[in-house]
This record gives C-alpha cells, structure tokens and sequence, in this order.
C-alpha cells in the first residue's frame, strides 16, 4: 500500500506543474523517476519516450501507466495514472467556473507565456540528455560509423517531422527499423 | 419537476455516448493537439453538443490548466454535456486506451528488451525522439516569441535552463518562480501604459 500512495503522490507532483502541453510533461517524469524516486535508469526512460510516440493516447498518461507498471505492477499502472488525472481535473473544474473573470487577463497570460519559456527550457534540457545518451551509449564515443550513422538518422527524423510534416509515429517506426537494418548489414 | 426528469434521463443517455467517444478519439490519435482537433469536430460539427464558440473556450480553458490536455478537455465536455457523471464517464473513456495499451507494451517490453534485435530498434527510435523533440522545441519557441518580442522569453528560458542543468531542486520552485514573473512583468506593463 506505501508504494502505491507513493506513485500516487509522486504523479500528483508531477501533473500539477506539467505547463505546456505533452512534451513538456517528458522532462517532469523523468525529474521524478529517474532523479528523485530512482524508479529506473536513464536508458530505461529514454526507451519509454521511444515507446510513447508509437502507443495511442495522451503522453503523460501512457508515462505514467509505464513507470507505475514497472514500480508495482498493473496496481501501480492505475495508481499512476489516477495519480495524474486528479490535480488537473479538479483545477479544470475551477477554472471553468472562474473562467469569465480571467478571460482575456493579461496577468493570466503572462503567468502562462512564462510557463511555457519553462517547458522550452525543460524540454531543451531532455533533448541534449536524450542526444548525449544516444550518441555515447556507454558514456563514449562508439566507432565512426555509428556515429555517423546516428547523427543522419537524427537528423532525417528532424527532416521528415519539421520540413516533410509526416507524423512521428511513422518516423519513429522507420527510424527503429533503419538502426536495427544497418547495425545487421554493415555497422 | 417533470422538466427535471427529463433533463436527468437526457443526460444520462449521454453517458455512453461521451464514454465512447473519447474512448475512440484517445485510442486512435496520439498527441495532444490532434486529440483537440478530433474532439472539436465530434462535439460540434457531428453531435452539435456545443457550439464553435463554446469549444473555442474550453480549449482556451485547458490551455491554462496542467496536465495531459485530452483528459482536461474530456473532463470539461463530460461536464458541460451531463454533470459530474458525465465527465467521469468522459474521463474513463480518455484513459482507459493508453492505460490498457501501456500495460501490456511494458509487460511486453520487460520480457524483450534484452533482445539484441529489439535493443538496436530501440536505439534506433530513440534517435528519432531527439531530432522529433528539435522540431518541438523550434515550434514552442516559435509559438512563444510570434508577437511578442524575444528579449523576455529568451532570457527567461536561458535562466530555466541553468536551473534545471546546475541544481536538483523541485522543478515546483521554478514552477511557482516563472509563474510570479509573468504576473509580475504583466502587472508593470498595465501600469506603464496607464501612466
């Protein structure tokens, strides 16, 4: 039952700062996975970002469902998940009701814009974490040709996702399958 | 009376409804802003629960609020369509895919991901996430500077970044911290102008 209250709590935290839409919940969960409980290893967490692009749904609730099932299992899945529901849920309740009174607030506004320069910056953080995890996977550079072959693949999901407009779900996919090509052909 | 009985089996009638369709929309659509996007035309183009303004609000309400933004939006439907039932029913509907499909993607990951072969597809995906969250990153900048100079966001954004790289303190500080110097920078703009 104490692991259960705890992943509850430790999702509460989380939801109640997670400003800025899906990916600015990403670096929040891996603050208090990864850091402050030490529920599971970078690695590990760099594999659940992987797996909430090619899972349906809202990130932070299949993040959530992710970590509470490694933690305590299916108990720990739904702790986690009505762990994160419960804060946003009820402050949307109150802003409904108080919502004609901060229409068009430049006070509100402000206070969001600069949420959301917190989200870029937290975001920032995870992706040079994320780029540094995955190019030195043991903590080191591995030969040329991987290197090579992992900075292109980087940068043609960028291409695709940013210039190309295709959806991430199939550059993923594809960019999974290139790795696990090329590292069997010739890396 | 009546008017109320009425009113109450109207709304328990669109239970199911509201259960399903944001069962259907969480299932079929993975982000946020697509997840928005469908329950817009569900609401009001096919159901006409609400109208375009009325969503327009909710949407603008749920921008303000944390957390995952289709279970916000469902709460708030759920709600405005049939009461506390209804955005319980909302929310389950919005919850129960990913909940269900992550359980057994981990259960599954957990019993091979010590495959060599799913190991390199992995590494492979996780690739892509780092040039996905690049593109993020240049659409919220983007976002955040249109019309409003970027002066004041950059620097704020430098700061954050140095919070989160140099301490481990409860990013709930940075939080409450950015929050305050919007409020604050808002509040001296107002009075400039007034002035």
């Amino acid at each position: 039952m104490g692991i259960l209250l705890q992943i509850v709590l430790a999702f509460m935290r989380v939801s109640a700062i997670a400003f800025g839409g899906a990916y600015a919940t990403i670096p929040l969960v891996e603050h208090e996975a990864v850091v402050v409980q030490h529920w599971m290893t970078y690695a590990e967490f760099a594999d659940l970002i992987a797996l909430d692009e090619i899972t349906p749904g809202p990130i932070l609730i299949n993040s959530a469902t992710f970590v509470g099932m490694r933690v305590a299992g299916i108990p720990g899945a739904i702790a986690a998940t009505l762990g994160v529901i419960i804060v946003p849920c009820a402050l949307v309740m109150v802003l409904l009701a108080l919502y004609r009174h901060f229409k068009d607030s430049p006070v509100m506004d402000g206070a969001m814009v600069s949420l959301k320069c917190m989200a870029v910056a937290l975001i920032a953080s995870t992706f040079m974490r994320l780029g540094a995890n995955a190019l030195l996977p043991e903590g080191a550079l591995p030969d040329l040709g991987t290197t090579v072959f992992s900075v292109a693949v980087m940068c043609a999901a960028f291409w695709l996702i940013n210039r190309k407009k295709i959806a991430p779900l199939p550059v993923m996919l594809s960019c999974g399958a290139a790795n696990l090509i090329a590292h069997l052909l010739f890396l | 009376m009546a008017q109320g009985a009425q009113d109450r089996g109207e709304r328990l009638k669109r239970l199911l409804p509201l259960f399903l369709a944001t069962l259907t929309i969480s299932a079929t659509a993975n982000s946020g802003y697509a997840i928005l996007a469908v329950m817009k035309d569900d609401f009001v183009n096919r159901r006409k629960w609400f109208t375009e303004d009325e969503m327009a609000d909710y949407i603008a309400i749920i921008q303000s609020a944390p957390g995952a933004m289709a279970v916000n939006i469902s709460m708030i439907v759920g709600y405005q369509s049939a009461g506390f039932l209804g955005s319980l029913a909302a929310v389950a509907g919005c919850i129960l895919p990913p909940l269900v499909v992550m359980t057994a993607v981990t259960f599954f990951y957990e019993a091979i991901v010590s495959n060599q072969l799913v190991f390199l597809f992995m590494r492979g995906m996780q690739l892509g996430v780092v040039g996905m969250l690049l593109d993020i990153i240049i659409g919220l900048f983007t976002n955040i500077t249109k019309g409003r100079g970027i002066a004041y966001p950059l620097a704020l954004m430098a700061l954050a970044f140095l919070y989160v790289q140099l301490t481990d303190w409860s990013i709930l500080y940075l939080a409450v911290a950015c929050a305050a110097a919007g409020i604050i920078r808002a509040l001296a703009i107002a009075r400039g102008e007034e002035g």
